[in-house]
């Protein structure tokens, strides 16, 4: 990169001497490793508006002076620069872009060769994506990377992955443990009322590429926000001289898999018979209503996205400025399987990178804006389909405009007993548009006055905006005689600026150390505003039925890092941040948070002899905070809150408002995380077999956790502490293999697998967590020294030589002669001890295929279905009747008790093994001319295997209940580049 | 120019450096979140504070119904304080048993809880952060220099007395707390707490205002508070001081105080008008629509109502279907018609006869009592129908009412009579009758699909249903949330009743005092009971055995049963049983470890200083 950039400025001192002795230039273009010609590669004399394009033989011809340098750029293949020595055939050979050690990678404030690097970091670009329209970026990378878990939160379109990265470290869940997101250097945050993930700015096929930054020294210089790990996403930019247009459309079929096991009609009208009373089995209707089926429907989906990438000549004529930019304008239009969901998002992103001043002054515009507009069904027909008494009509004439419900002798709607499915989804209305801008500039200045030093600013506003409004319907079946129908609205604005500055270093102090610095400053101010307004408050008269909230964060960072290499064989790598949130007292606002790797390359780059390509052994240790999981804005302050108006107080005759002193805790600390990493990068045979290995350790001291605190002592028994730590261990293996590579065929196969084991290294007591539904108040997890955090504690259960479970029979564990809660114990965690991912890559000519597949092992789940709607007295309970779970069948349960819920009878294994994506694709070539064209079918969700007896196996957080199901998705795609 | 250009970015950024530091320093800007300054600012303010010291024992959070509740580890509508009380003081003993298996809430009634108990372990975080709250308001209300503002610290002062003396009465050993402080505190013993709640109330009793708005306390609820106290001090102590319960108790006996003519409108939703304030000294405050929680008495009208009920008769939208009561309360209001009878005097020849009678118009005849001379009397249990009176079963000598006027007529005509129980007295002098009706009006059950015995706990015929507590006001219309969730009949945590039986089981324990005010102030609330005197008893009926039963019968599912078995020593003992006490269907004694709830677990851990009560770990 230096001696190019020397080079350039030779060309310039030796342009005005030389610039007349033109001369005419042509040759062929070949492929290094296949020899044959490559049409369509611009060809560019350096800073200068002539080039020329390749054809079909790949000839070019153009004219250049002597000392000229001829730039050679092809998509997919490296950009090559040649001086002009005045000849008049040129022939150049170009090789594809795959070394893989090769390659750039973003890391935080900056870019590394990916043989520099020190730290655990993955690398995944758009070839080896999952394909098939992926309406989230998160999916793009779902079983790609060893330890980095994606997980789909629903079945509903447009909805986001959890993403967990090397284990969960933090007492409060996935939600906390999140990586932070960096697009094209801006931090991602927020999030409104009325989306169904925040990433959906980004248009996945916009993405180029994603770099994983898995270790602390590695994600140390984002410091208080990086425990979670780092996930770098760079979008396309524009290259090369002329324009690349690319149209990918796709079309795909959802179906509905498989639904919640429940009695038939004919089941349950036999068990009515049996277990109820006269008038229960007068209830009965005739019919055999499957509600499930009628809840769910084949939903279609089209997915259409443009893109033009190239460059643009702006101010024509001498002062011209080339400005290469990449336009896309994508759309993403899918219903869900549940009747009414539907998702329709229109992106747009427009990436500008000019350069002046010789390229030392480099500037980076981006901005991406999207609508998108939501209906979302109302999801509790799903939980309702599966109670509702099958042998009812789905219309019975009643007052809710025929919907089969249950009423009193007036015609009203039954407290407490379930809503006709059908009726919850066609009487309520609720839609949402989210609005999003995220515009940044980035400037990068190579300083004149010091060779090496570049200043960067970095300014980001990123603005989104969330409109909603639920509207239920008068004909909704409602207990209440005088409802006529319901409006809710809400609307949530979520802004963020950001402002960076940093100073960058980089030179050859002498021949073999060469030194990279970067030392800056970031600033960040999050603003919530947030309103909402109730129709039915306003009529009850109450005086706030419209609410605003509204609260402000900052987070104010100094940071830097050193690289040192030493001949390319040692590398060294320090790191530190200081942050300070105004989260924290301000006493105590600053956390430090330094890192340190060394590498060291046994086997060079280049150095290798085919049997040993690469060889690299990393060690790094650092330090991170994590930011996310303090929850609140301003928990170290002594506030009060006022009382809604439904919870006022009255004295005479006046309800007054109330005023609470909040829970606080002015000694609120970081999380601070310390990871231990030592890994090994490694290629060989030619490149054939490559891969890395990762062993770590994390620890996470002072975790934060809402926690008792001594009730005389506060303004409430749990306040938010640091409590205990967290230990997460674990090894990770990718290996990329090239079982095959000929002229015309190559089959790649990436295996990657991770094991991680999460332990609470240190709590002084134990936590309860983990709601469930059935009853109120019941808690199936705990956090407890020793254990996996969320694990599941549950009550053992007796079984009868039958194997089938005695009701109200547990095993005394404690031997004390009673069952209490004392006799519960650990059974299981629902986080994998064992993931592995399998993908495979083959291509034949103009054909590919590729299929995607991942395995968890060792993570458990709760049936909270089962466990909640598998008792007998339900069915008839309050002179209604309710369908049971055919789990009923095998328990033959009575009561629905504290005990029968924590049973482990409905802890399952949910290790799964799942083949989520078959992808076949056929290239047309060059139907019409300067028009490539490729087709594909795939298909997702395609097969899983599991023993679990659940709807899905993969369950975020291990409690299934009211999942919304994951369809089975068939997809037609065309992408035509011309 | 590039010299320049750095110049300005480098100044740029200096200037940006500055500016961001102070942005560190945020406070809160969302428009229902306040400062000390602004809620301690005047009165006014300084009253909103005072709400929600009285709100935390009514509401369970910011939020009316939930969802912004005061504490955690809880469901928020269990958490309420007066759902709570229900819970630990009733749920416990012979007045109630619940259909439900929420954890921890079986356990009361089977009376096998443990310190991880859900409930008493909220009730512990509840009371504690009750006394948080005052401490908090009476330190920052100091200083604001309005008589006004002294009234408000006075009553703060006694909602922490409050609380203390239901900790001391549920816990027993806690940690007695004045200021708000991050400093663990130390345990202190029942007996240290039973002084603190004396000496508070002492000192307020002249500082409270003598009279105030409704919902807000006077100096009899400081009075009022100490009966209670000085009543169970032998337990709560072990030192007697029943004259200081009895001086009490007359004082307030002595107030403006008075009882409202009509026990059931006590609990209807407009008892904050109808009269029934007149006896309330000291109350949790529910409005349908402004006051709203699933606990208080949203919660004891619902979670009563089930089965064959009418949700609209009690003018709600639906039943919970889950407390019920045992045996034992109900037979409370039995009335034994033999006893009575035989105590009339001796059986005479006259008697009834009719449709509404045992054996209809054929007879036998119901024979009535001699009491004088040609006056006979009858306690009788008559269905719905006609009577005559009628002397030795024969029609030659017969008498009814023509015109239904009161006087009888040889031959007369039928007289119409709804289902009861009736005390009947003929009088031949003057050829009059009277026909009263007959027993205790305050046993309001539903029995229709009911069962008396109680076979399973969780199936909801089983134990009479309980309708006390009502939505309708008093003129038979619901409460003002017309969805009929939410509740707005206010509950007495003290009223005066509680305050004439202290009087009158002080004296008896030998607390000084007069019996005839003793016998008074209860047939005072036995004729608003029956409606009529004939529920009055004697004094030679006044019995220690007949008051606790007669607190029963006035105070049930009011939230001091459990105490009040425990001063007799039938909480835990063999002496007195219910249906599935210590979890057995016929009911057996426990461990007297239960006259005390344990502390609960977190409170242990999260403050070392603590050491558990007797028996629990």
């Amino acid at each position: 990169m230096k001696t190019a950039a020397l080079r350039v400025v030779i060309a310039l001192f030796l342009c005005p001497a030389f610039g007349l002795a033109q001369n005419i230039v042509s040759g062929t273009i070949t492929d290094q490793a296949t020899a044959s010609p490559i049409p369509g590669v611009n060809v560019v004399v350096k800073n200068t508006n002539s080039g020329a394009v390749s054809d079909f033989d790949g000839k070019f011809t153009l004219s250049a002076a002597k000392g000229d340098v001829l730039v050679f750029s092809y998509v997919g293949y490296s950009t090559k620069e040649v001086v002009y020595q005045g000849q008049t055939s040129l022939n150049v050979q170009m090789s594809e872009d795959t070394a893989l050690l090769e390659e750039v990678v973003v890391v935080g404030y900056g870019t590394a060769r990916k043989q520099d690097l020190t730290g655990a970091v993955d690398l995944v670009t758009s070839k080896d994506f999952n394909q098939g329209p992926q309406l989230s970026a998160g999916a793009l990378i779902a079983g790609k990377i060893p330890g980095v878990v994606v997980t789909g939160s629903s079945g509903a379109p447009g909805e986001g992955q959890n993403i967990l990265i090397r284990g969960l470290g933090t007492l409060q869940g996935a939600g906390a443990a999140s990586p932070l997101i960096v697009v094209d250097g801006v931090p991602m945050g927020g999030g409104v009322g009325g989306e169904r993930n925040s990433l959906n700015l980004i248009n996945p096929s916009d993405i180029e590429s994603f770099t994983v930054l898995k270790d602390a020294s590695a994600t140390a210089i984002y410091g208080a926000r990086a425990a979670g790990g780092i996930i770098m996403i760079t979008t396309k930019k524009g290259k090369g001289r002329e324009f690349q247009y690319q149209l990918s459309s796709s079309v795909t079929s959802n179906r509905p898999l498989n639904q919640v096991e429940v009695l038939s009609a004919d089941q349950f009208r036999a068990l009515i018979n049996e277990i109820g009373t006269v008038a229960d089995v007068a209830r009965l209707g005739d019919q055999n209503t499957d509600w499930q089926g009628l809840i769910y429907q084949n939903a279609v989906g089209t997915d259409n996205t443009f893109s033009a990438a190239g460059t643009a000549t702006l101010l024509p004529g001498s002062a011209n400025v080339d400005v290469p930019l990449r336009f896309s304008l994508g759309n993403t239009n899918f219903d869900g399987i549940l009747l009414g969901d539907s998702f329709n998002r229109t992106t747009a992103s427009l990436n500008m990178t000019p350069s002046f001043l010789n390229e030392t002054l480099r500037f980076q515009f981006s901005l991406k804006g999207m609508y998108n507009e939501n209906k979302f069904a109302n999801r509790g027909a799903i939980s309702s389909a599966i109670d509702f008494d099958p042998t009812q009509p789905v219309f019975n004439g009643s007052q809710y405009q025929g919907y089969t419900s249950y009423v009193d002798d007036f015609g009203v709607q039954l407290n407490l007993a379930p809503i006709n499915p059908l009726a919850l989804l066609n009487f309520n209305d609720d839609t949402s548009e989210v609005r999003r801008f995220l515009g940044s500039v980035k400037v990068d200045y190579d300083l004149p006055f010091l060779n090496g030093l570049t200043g960067t600013i970095n300014l980001a506003y990123d603005g989104s905006n969330g409109h909603g409004r639920n509207i239920t319907s008068a004909f909704m079946p409602n207990t209440d005689t005088t409802f006529n129908g319901s409006f809710y609205s809400y609307m949530s604005d979520n802004t963020s600026k950001l402002f960076e500055g940093y100073l960058t270093y980089n030179n050859d102090i002498a021949e073999g150390h060469s030194l990279n610095f970067v030392a800056g400053h970031s600033y960040q101010t999050i603003l919530f505003e947030g309103s909402d307004y109730d129709s039915e408050e306003e009529e009850d008269g109450q005086a706030d039925f419209r609410t605003i909230d509204r609260s402000r964060e900052v987070l104010l960072s100094y940071f830097g890092r050193l690289n040192y290499n030493l001949n390319n064989k040692f590398l060294l790598t320090a790191s530190m941040r200081a942050d300070a949130s105004s989260k924290l007292n301000p006493d105590d606002q600053w956390g430090f948070f330094p890192a340190v790797a060394l590498a060291y390359n046994l086997v060079n780059f280049g150095e290798g002899k085919g049997l040993i390509d690469e060889f690299k052994v990393r060690l790094g240790y650092g330090e991170v905070g994590n930011v996310a999981s303090l929850s609140g804005r301003y928990d170290y302050l002594t506030r009060y809150e006022g009382s809604n108006s439904s919870g006022a107080y009255q004295f005479g005759n006046t309800f007054y408002q109330t005023y609470r002193p909040e829970p606080n805790n002015p000694e609120l600390r970081w999380e601070v995380s310390e990871t231990a990493n030592f890994g090994l990068d490694f290629s060989m045979l030619n490149r054939r077999l490559s891969g890395s290995l990762n062993v770590y350790r994390k620890l996470t001291r002072d975790l934060i956790a809402s926690s008792s605190v001594d009730p005389f002592t506060n303004f409430s028994n749990r306040i938010s502490k640091n409590i205990g730590n967290i230990e997460n261990k674990g090894v990770e293996l990718n290996l990329n293999l090239g079982l095959v590579s000929t002229d015309d065929t190559s089959l790649n196969l990436n295996l990657n697998g991770s094991y991680n084991k999460n332990e609470v290294s240190q709590l002084p007591y134990v936590q309860e967590v983990g709601g469930i539904a059935g009853g109120v108040g019941n808690n199936i997890q705990l956090h407890t020294e020793g254990e996996a955090p969320f694990s599941f504690y549950v009550f053992e259960q007796v079984y009868d030589s039958n194997n089938r479970p005695i009701e109200g029979l547990f095993v005394d564990r404690n031997g004390d002669n009673t069952i209490n809660g004392d006799d519960r114990y650990i059974a299981g965690d629902p986080y994998a001890d064992l993931q592995f991912g399998i993908n495979l890559n083959f291509t034949h000519k103009r054909w590919d295929f590729a299929l995607v597949s991942r395995a968890s092992l060792g993570n458990e789940a709760y049936d909270n279905v089962a466990s909640s709607k598998a008792y007998a007295r339900r069915a008839t309970d309050r002179e209604i009747l309710t369908n049971l779970h055919v789990d009923y069948l095998q328990t033959g349960f009575q009561e629905i008790t504290e005990f029968n819920l924590l049973s482990d009878h409905y802890i399952q294994d949910a290790s799964f093994y799942k083949i989520d994506n078959i992808t076949l694709g056929y290239r047309l070539g060059n139907i019409f001319p300067n028009l490539d064209a490729r087709v594909y079918g795939s298909m997702q969700n395609v097969a899983t295997f599991t023993d679990y007896s659940g709807l899905d196996p993969e369950i975020l957080g291990g409690i299934d209940n009211n999942f919304y199901p994951r369809p089975q998705s068939f997809v037609f795609g065309l992408n035509l580049d011309f | 120019m590039k010299n320049y250009l750095y110049t300005t970015l480098l100044a740029g950024i200096a200037l940006l450096f500055v500016a961001c530091h102070d942005d560190l320093n945020q406070s809160p800007i969302d428009p229902d979140s306040f400062t000390e300054e602004n809620v301690f600012a005047n009165v006014t303010e300084a009253k909103s504070a005072l709400a929600k010291v009285y709100a935390s024992l009514a509401l369970t959070g910011q939020q009316g119904p939930a969802g912004d509740p005061d504490i955690a580890d809880i469901d928020e509508g269990f958490s309420q304080y007066t759902r709570m009380l229900f819970n630990l003081n009733e749920l416990t003993t012979d007045h109630a048993v619940v259909a439900w298996g929420d954890p921890g809430l079986p356990d009361l009634h089977g009376m096998y809880w443990s310190s991880s108990n859900d409930f008493t372990q909220a009730m512990y975080f509840r009371l504690a952060q009750v006394v948080s709250f005052s401490n908090s308001f009476i330190s920052n209300a100091a200083a604001l220099s309005d008589p006004e503002v002294a009234n408000f610290i006075a009553e703060a002062r006694f909602i922490r007395a409050y609380a203390y003396s239901v900790l001391m009465d549920l816990f027993g050993n806690v940690p007695i707390v004045t200021v708000v402080t991050a400093d663990l505190p130390q345990q202190n013993s029942r007996a240290e707490i039973f002084e603190f709640v004396e000496t508070e109330l002492l000192a307020i009793e002249n500082l409270l205002p003598s009279s105030n708005e409704y919902g807000r306390v006077d100096q009899m609820a400081a009075k009022a508070l100490l009966s209670r106290i000085y009543l169970n001090s032998e337990v709560w102590t072990g030192v007697p001081r029943y004259d200081a319960c009895v001086n009490y108790s007359a004082q307030v006996m002595n107030s403006s105080y008075s009882l409202h003519d009509n026990y059931a409108e006590l609990f209807m939703a407009d008892n904050n008008s109808n009269g029934a304030q007149n006896e309330f000294i000291f109350t949790a405050n529910f409005d349908g629509l402004n006051s709203q929680t699933y606990g208080g008495t949203t919660f004891l009208v619902h979670a009563a109502v089930g089965g064959s009920m009418d949700p609209a008769d009690y003018g709600i939208n639906g039943g919970w279907f889950g407390n019920r009561t045992t045996k034992n309360l109900v037979e409370k209001f039995t009335l034994d018609t033999a006893a009575l009878n035989a105590a009339l005097g001796t059986q005479s020849d006259w008697g009834l006869v009719g449709s509404a009678t045992t054996n209809g118009w054929n007879g036998p005849d119901m024979e009535m009592y001699q009491t004088g001379t040609n006056t006979y009397s009858l306690y009788a249990s008559l269905g719905a129908g006609e009577l005559k009176f009628r002397f030795d079963e024969d029609w030659g000598n017969n008498y009814g009412d023509d015109g239904a006027n009161g006087s009888l007529e040889p031959g007369g005509a039928n007289i119409a009579i709804a289902p009861g129980n009736y005390f009947i007295t003929l009088d031949l002098n003057t050829l009059t009758y009277s026909i009263l009706s007959a027993g205790d009006k305050r046993g309001i059950f539903h029995t229709d699909g009911q069962n008396l015995e109680i076979e399973e706990i969780p199936a909801f015929g089983d134990g009479y249903a309980v309708g006390k507590f009502t939505n309708l006001d008093s003129n038979g219309m619901a409460g003002s949330d017309t969805g009929g969730n939410f509740v707005d009949t206010d509950l007495a945590l003290i009223r005066l009743p509680e305050i004439m039986l202290n009087y009158a089981e002080a004296s008896l324990r030998g607390g000084g005092g007069s019996t005839s005010t003793a016998v008074d102030a209860v047939n005072a609330i036995r004729t608003r009971g029956y409606g009529n005197t004939s529920g009055n008893i004697t004094s030679g009926q006044l019995t220690l055995d007949f008051i606790l039963d007669e607190r029963s019968r006035e105070l049930y599912w009011e939230g001091l049963r459990r105490t009040d078995l425990i001063r007799f020593g039938k909480f835990t003992t063999g002496s007195y049983l219910w249906p599935f006490k210590g979890d057995v269907p016929e009911g057996t004694s426990v461990d007297s470890k239960y006259n005390l709830f344990p502390l609960p677990t977190n409170a242990l851990l999260s403050n070392p200083n603590l050491s558990q009560n007797d028996g629990y770990n």
